[in-house]
């Protein structure tokens, strides 16, 4: 089940985060967001030298707490996309279609013409549409 | 780790045993020792000791009942310390050849040996101990009786010679090939043996299968085997796995542990072969299973904290071994690359992850420890019962040991016992410091990868222990250091957390500034009203609770009360602690461009014009911007500029009614009246004031402190709103965004300072010098300072003199070449007649002038008056200067605030020089001597050559190089005072010299004749100075006015000769056509030699001629020699008399007279003039131009 989502800007400024818990771990939950920043910075400076890894935007997972576990994605403008998650296992593919939509209903909320780049992301389509997505992600990893 | 035992932690070393000879032991042992790999050696002093060592229990080989535990405590340190892997017996070779006693003796202790080993399957090696250094003293048939007895390899039975240094060591390393083969055998054997029992499955139950495989990996482990020894680990482990759900040997809670128990010793001995064997990955891998598998099992409820415990403990123990071992392991990156699969990442690989883990784990085992302490806090009366608790045999289990005599029984516990038991025991111990230490750990291990967001959350857990401790002061540092990144990465809600614990810190260490800092920072922090409902699931979010915006109105509340704002609704702070303001201790709270607290006060000033004039108003608009969320009155707002004359102050209306008391002390200052001072969330409070200034320069807003309540002051540095920064974490926020003036123009260009203008001087400064300045004339440039409106007081003069080349300034170059030849221009003095007589008997009148710079005092002019005076300044050499005078003054006398008026003027001064001196020397007409000099080749730098004796022609020209007309006084020839007088005679000649002055004009020139007739034959001879006299010519003016110049020319040098021939040519000034005259030759020999010159002469068309046309001609000494001819003239007009040339033999040189010598003009008949006796002078005249 996914837990959280976020996106994070160019000066790792939370955009967007949103957990999915019935509980009451919204705050540890920014906190693993935060730290996971860390590994994406690592992997962005120190990008692996083989294999098709150049060019590509998803980060795969980028660390493992007690709980969760925490994929990344980052866009060619740098505004990273995180997603943490309870199944330990998970297909890779399932995560990458997963920010592929994330992806597609960010540039969709960002084509906004009231909305100011470097701002939050307060639209409530984008919330509706990002919870959409998360459903339908849990139902297909569940199948 | 430390808590292992050290047999655990350390790989197996093989043990021997020596006995007999005990002398040996200590070079033996110390040998095997040093071994690689070493060997430890039990010594053993006597052979009676071997029994005791080697005594086994009689284990009954029945299988019938279960074994009551996997592991046996001491089994491994028994065979590490106690149970060698073979026996050394050591004889002395005296004892073996000895007499038969000591034979006997031998062999008795030898089948004592043997019958103790036995049972163990130790093996035996006989070590000979040779006392002489010659062999031939043993007696051969005792040692193969030995042999025969002994029942060994006849290789190990070895010589050991002690007294010879070389075959010490060989005998040694005998020894020591031996051993280590022999144990290596030993442990083989034994390892095989109980694998067998493994394979044959010769047993009923998983615990003796556990217990096996453990052995044989230990065995392995002896002789070095890594991965016979994983092998069986592996193994065993994995039946460990099975016997979790199906053992019901113990009470279920004390079975958990011992099953965790044994599980971390295999793990630990797992990892550690996997990492020594460099094996990270697969390390990492396993540990991940190992983690997930025992994870879950929690075990009963009543010891949660049990199993919490121990998950701690496996974290920290494979941190340690993964950084005990990551000194060898290659780059982390480089592993995580080398994964197939990516279910690894980087941090899984550093210890930091674990550690941080272990600290997790450690926190919840501390809490649902006090869980299970609050629920058992009254059973203190089994204390008695659980004292005498010990780890009994096996690992992991725990049992009361009674004492019955002398005997110790173990008695098994109930498990209410052994919960009892580990309360008791985990009551003891304070885990927070060791949970602190942990992360400690973690957070240094993540700093030093520049992870800073993980050392941040690390930091902030830490900082949470403290504050659990009461540790106020170490959770204030370290919070202090966590919020800058996430003030930085504008991440709002941690920042809340921190911002919370903060501000209790603060409360409790009684620090009011702080506390009201941080309860205002997390008051405008941009908390969502409408999407903060999820945030409202914090559990920890810090003391204060979660972010929304009750809490942040309840913390502003908080604030106003503090600083007696507000009056309170029964939260009062001051009630629950000592935070007070007071008169004694007044709070400013200081807010500047970086500042977090930014937010909670904007003051922005903008000038509504860029630049003013002095004494005119302009517009300033402060404006003032909150993010609180409550409305805030504030008392008073203080404007404060760099210009302290300006500032004011700005005040509520009714506060300044209840406070005209106050005020009233601070009367000197302006203050404004506002109707009312109320600041709301998010909206500009906009006040435009009239400001202005007399005194010019800059003038800019500095501080603006706002008063709330009677003893807190925000000070604010005043912003411009053109270049004013992002409030920081409001950037991100979606709010709507005002302009902090209401013309948008001024809010993207505003300043919060201006310029203000100098006063317009309203004084003329007039410099009035015409044309070039000449050069060696004292030049005067007139300055005049007319006041046309103002008064001119305590008026300087500047003046200054500069290159024009150097671009307005003299370059260091310049200045220096100038100062060593002397300035080229100089400012000689200024003449004010009426400054001077004005600033009779002041002294603190200035009056300074350099060569190129002048400062003077410009004495008191009143309006409409005018001052001047008159600069003299020299040129010495034709130069371009630029001249600049500047006047300052004051237009009031004795204020000292009024500013001073500069008016500046530059005038542009070429130099040049007047007069161009020429001279010209000539010789009488048509007299021409022989001068030797002149025959030979001419040389550069010779020098004129003048004949002895002969009046000649000197001709001076000055022309005037300038457009400006000039005055010639004189002109002279000053002779050189070194020179002796009576060497020549120059006298001026008969030219038109006037006897006043001449003006020349431009291009103009005036000439004067000299006649000098050199007297003595001195070579070379000097001619004197020319000396012109002259001055500007003052037109109209006093001609007294312009001073006169003198400029020199000296003339050059001059030879003198003593010509030995003169010829001269005589003939009358003019011809009259067909009219005959004669002209004569006139050779004059002045030498004491007869001259013989040969005479040609030839025919011109022109003239009939008669006399001789060649010849020669000899002159006596000191004599003339006259030569006639008579000619008629044929034609009219300038004619070219014959020809005729001379030459001397003597001289070898050849004489012609020039044209112009021999040229006569023909009238073509007898002019008439006016008069007979000025015909000849006029005609002379003609003929010199």
């Amino acid at each position: 089940m996914i837990v959280c989502v976020a996106i994070v800007g160019h000066q790792n400024n939370p955009l967007y985060i949103q957990s999915f818990t019935e509980g009451d771990d919204a705050l540890k939950l920014h906190h693993v967001v935060h730290c996971s920043l860390d590994v994406v910075d690592e992997r962005v400076n120190n990008p692996k030298k083989s294999g098709p890894m150049l060019n590509e935007t998803y980060l795969g997972l980028l660390y493992p707490t007690e709980n969760y576990k925490v994929y990344g994605y980052l866009t060619n403008t740098k505004v990273k996309f995180i997603l943490v998650t309870t199944d330990l296992d998970i297909k890779d593919a399932d995560v990458r279609n997963f920010f592929r939509k994330f992806h597609a209903a960010y540039v969709d909320a960002v084509s906004n013409p009231f909305h100011v780049p470097g701002k939050k992301i307060t639209s409530k389509t984008f919330a509706e549409r990002i919870s959409t997505i998360v459903k339908a992600f849990g139902l297909s990893s569940a199948g | 780790m430390e808590e292992y035992p050290e047999e655990l932690r350390t790989p197996p070393v093989a043990l021997v045993s020596l006995v007999g000879c005990p002398e040996h032991h200590q070079a033996i042992s110390g040998y095997l020792h040093s071994q690689q790999p070493p060997i430890n050696v039990l010594a053993l002093p006597d052979f009676s000791k071997v029994p005791v060592v080697l005594s086994k229990k009689v284990k009954d080989s029945g299988s019938g009942d279960p074994p009551s535990g996997i592991l046996k405590r001491d089994w491994l340190l028994k065979h590490r310390t106690k149970v060698p892997a073979l026996m050394a017996a050591l004889f002395s070779s005296l004892d073996i050849s000895g007499d038969p006693t000591q034979w006997l003796q031998v062999c008795s202790d030898l089948e004592n040996l043997k019958a103790a080993i036995r049972p163990r399957n130790v093996k035996l090696v006989l070590v000979v101990v040779l006392q002489s250094t010659s062999a031939d003293d043993i007696n051969e048939d005792r040692m193969i009786a030995l042999k025969k007895r002994a029942e060994v390899d006849s290789k190990y039975l070895l010589m050991y010679t002690p007294n010879d240094v070389s075959e010490l060591k060989l005998s040694l390393n005998r020894l020591g090939n031996a051993f280590s083969e022999l144990a290596s055998v030993h442990y083989r054997e034994e390892g095989r043996r109980i694998r067998t029992k493994v394979e044959k499955r010769g047993y009923n139950f998983p615990e003796l299968h556990m217990r096996y495989c453990f052995k044989v990996a230990i065995y392995a482990e002896f002789r070095r085997d890594w991965n016979e020894a994983l092998k069986f680990y592996e193994e065993a482990y994995r039946i460990l796995r099975e016997i979790v759900g199906t053992s019901t040997r113990l009470p279920p809670i004390q079975r958990l542990v011992e099953i965790k128990s044994v599980a971390e010793q295999l793990q630990f001995k797992i990892s550690t072969l996997l990492l020594h064997g460099g094996k990270v990955m697969e390390a990492v891998q396993w540990f991940c299973q190992y983690n997930v598998a025992y994870k879950r099992l929690v075990g009963a409820p009543q010891v949660p904290y049990l199993h919490w415990e121990w998950m701690s403990r496996q974290f920290l123990v494979f941190a340690e071994l993964l950084e005990t071992s990551s000194a060898t392991m290659q780059s982390i990156s480089s592993l995580v690359v080398g994964g197939t699969d990516r279910t690894l990442t980087e941090w899984e690989f550093r210890p930091a992850y674990y550690y941080q883990l272990a600290a997790n784990y450690l926190k919840k085992k501390q809490s649902s420890l006090e869980i299970s302490l609050s629920m058992t806090d009254n059973s203190s009366e089994a204390d008695s019962s659980i004292d005498s608790v010990v780890p009994s045999i096996y690992v992991g289990q725990f049992a009361r040991s009674l004492g019955q005599g002398d005997e110790l029984f173990m008695h098994p516990l109930t498990d209410e016992q052994y919960v009892q038991y580990t309360l008791a025991e985990r009551k003891r111990f304070q885990d927070s410091y060791e949970i602190i230490a942990l992360l400690k750990k973690a957070y240094e291990s993540y700093s030093s990868l520049k992870a800073q967001r993980m050392s941040s959350t690390c930091g902030l857990k830490i900082a949470k222990e403290y504050f659990s401790l009461d540790d106020y002061a170490n959770t204030k540092q370290l919070c202090d250091g966590i919020i800058t990144l996430y003030r930085q990465e504008g991440w709002v809600a941690l920042i809340w957390e921190v911002l919370g614990y903060l501000k209790e810190c603060s409360r409790k260490l009684g620090a009011v500034k702080s506390f009201i800092e941080y309860s205002l920072e997390m008051a405008a922090l941009p908390v969502h009203p409408d999407t903060n409902i999820t945030f409202l699931g914090f559990v920890e979010s810090g003391p204060t609770g979660p972010p929304s915006l009750q809490q942040r109105e309840h913390i502003q509340k908080e604030v106003m009360e503090l600083i007696g704002k507000d009056s309170g609704d029964g939260l009062s702070v001051e009630k629950s602690t000592d935070l007070r303001l007071s008169e004694k201790n007044p709070l400013n709270l200081e807010i500047d461009f970086v500042s977090p607290l930014r937010t909670v006060l904007l003051a922005s000033v903008a000038f509504h014009e860029q630049m003013i004039k002095p004494g005119v108003s302009t517009l300033i608009t402060l404006s003032l911007l909150s993010q609180l969320p409550l409305s805030i009155e504030i008392d008073q707002i203080d404007l404060q500029f760099n210009q302290s004359h300006c500032n004011f102050s700005i005040t509520n209306k009714e506060k300044y009614a209840s406070t005209t008391m106050f005020s009233s002390v601070e009367q000197s200052q302006r203050m404004e009246i506002a109707s009312s001072l109320i600041l709301t969330t998010n909206r500009w409070l906009r006040l435009t004031y009239e400001i202005k200034s007399e005194q010019s320069g800059k003038l800019e807003c500095v501080l603006i402190i706002v008063k709330l309540g009677p003893h807190f002051s925000i000070i604010c540095r005043a912003e411009s709103p053109a270049s004013m920064a992002d409030l920081p974490l409001w950037k991100f926020e979606d709010r709507a965004e005002t302009f902090p003036t209401k013309d948008p123009a001024l809010a993207l260009t505003g300043q919060k300072g201006t310029q203000i203008e100098e006063p317009e001087p309203l004084v003329d400064l007039a410099l009035g010098a015409t044309g070039p300045a000449l050069v060696g004339e004292s030049f005067m440039v007139p300055v005049t300072v007319m006041a046309k409106g103002h008064d001119v007081y305590s008026g300087e003069l500047k003046i200054n003199l500069v290159d024009v080349r150097g671009g307005g300034l003299f370059s260091p170059r310049e200045t220096e070449a100038s100062f060593l030849d002397g300035h080229h221009v100089e400012l000689l003095s200024i003449a004010g007649a009426e400054w001077e007589d004005k600033s009779q008997g002041s002294d603190s009148n200035i009056n300074r002038i350099q060569q190129s710079f002048g400062l003077i005092s410009v004495p008191t002019v009143k309006n409409g008056e005018t001052w001047s005076c008159e600069l003299e300044i020299k040129w010495h050499r034709p130069k371009p200067i630029m001249l600049f005078v500047s006047l300052g003054y004051f237009s009031q006398e004795s204020d000292p605030t009024s500013q001073k008026i500069n008016i500046h003027k530059s005038l542009q001064i070429e130099g040049k020089i007047a007069v161009m001196i020429n001279h010209r020397i000539m010789l009488p007409f048509r007299q021409d001597p022989l001068l030797l000099s002149m025959v030979k080749p001419p040389e550069a730098d010779q020098l004129v050559s003048l004949p002895l004796g002969e009046s000649n022609v000197l001709i001076v020209s000055a022309r005037n190089c300038t457009e400006v007309p000039i005055r010639v006084e004189s002109l002279s020839i000053e002779t050189d005072s070194s020179s002796p007088s009576t060497s020549c005679c120059i006298k001026p000649g008969s030219g038109p010299g006037s006897p006043g002055f001449t003006l020349l004009v431009a291009e103009e020139e005036f000439k004067k004749i000299f006649t000098v007739k050199a007297e003595v034959d001195s070579t070379p001879l000097s001619l004197g100075i020319v000396c012109l006299r002259w001055r500007r010519d003052p037109g109209s003016h006093d001609p007294s006015t312009r001073t006169i110049v003198t400029t020199k020319h000296k003339l050059p040098d001059v030879n003198v000769e003593v010509p030995p021939l003169i010829v001269s040519l005589v003939c009358p000034p003019y011809a009259v056509l067909g009219d005959p005259f004669t002209y004569f030759v006139k050779i004059q020999n002045q030498t004491p030699l007869l001259q013989e010159l040969k005479v040609s002469l030839s025919d011109s068309q022109s003239f009939l001629m008669s006399g001789t046309h060649s010849g020669t001609v000899f002159v006596l000494p000191k004599s003339e020699h006259i030569m006639s001819y008579k000619v008629i003239p044929l034609s009219s007009g300038t004619q070219q008399l014959p020809k005729y040339s001379f030459t001397s033999t003597r001289y070898s040189a050849g004489f012609q007279p020039s044209v112009a010598a021999s040229t006569i003009f023909v009238f073509p008949s007898e002019p008439r003039f006016k008069g007979v006796n000025d015909r000849g002078k006029n005609l002379e005249s003609v003929a010199t131009i």
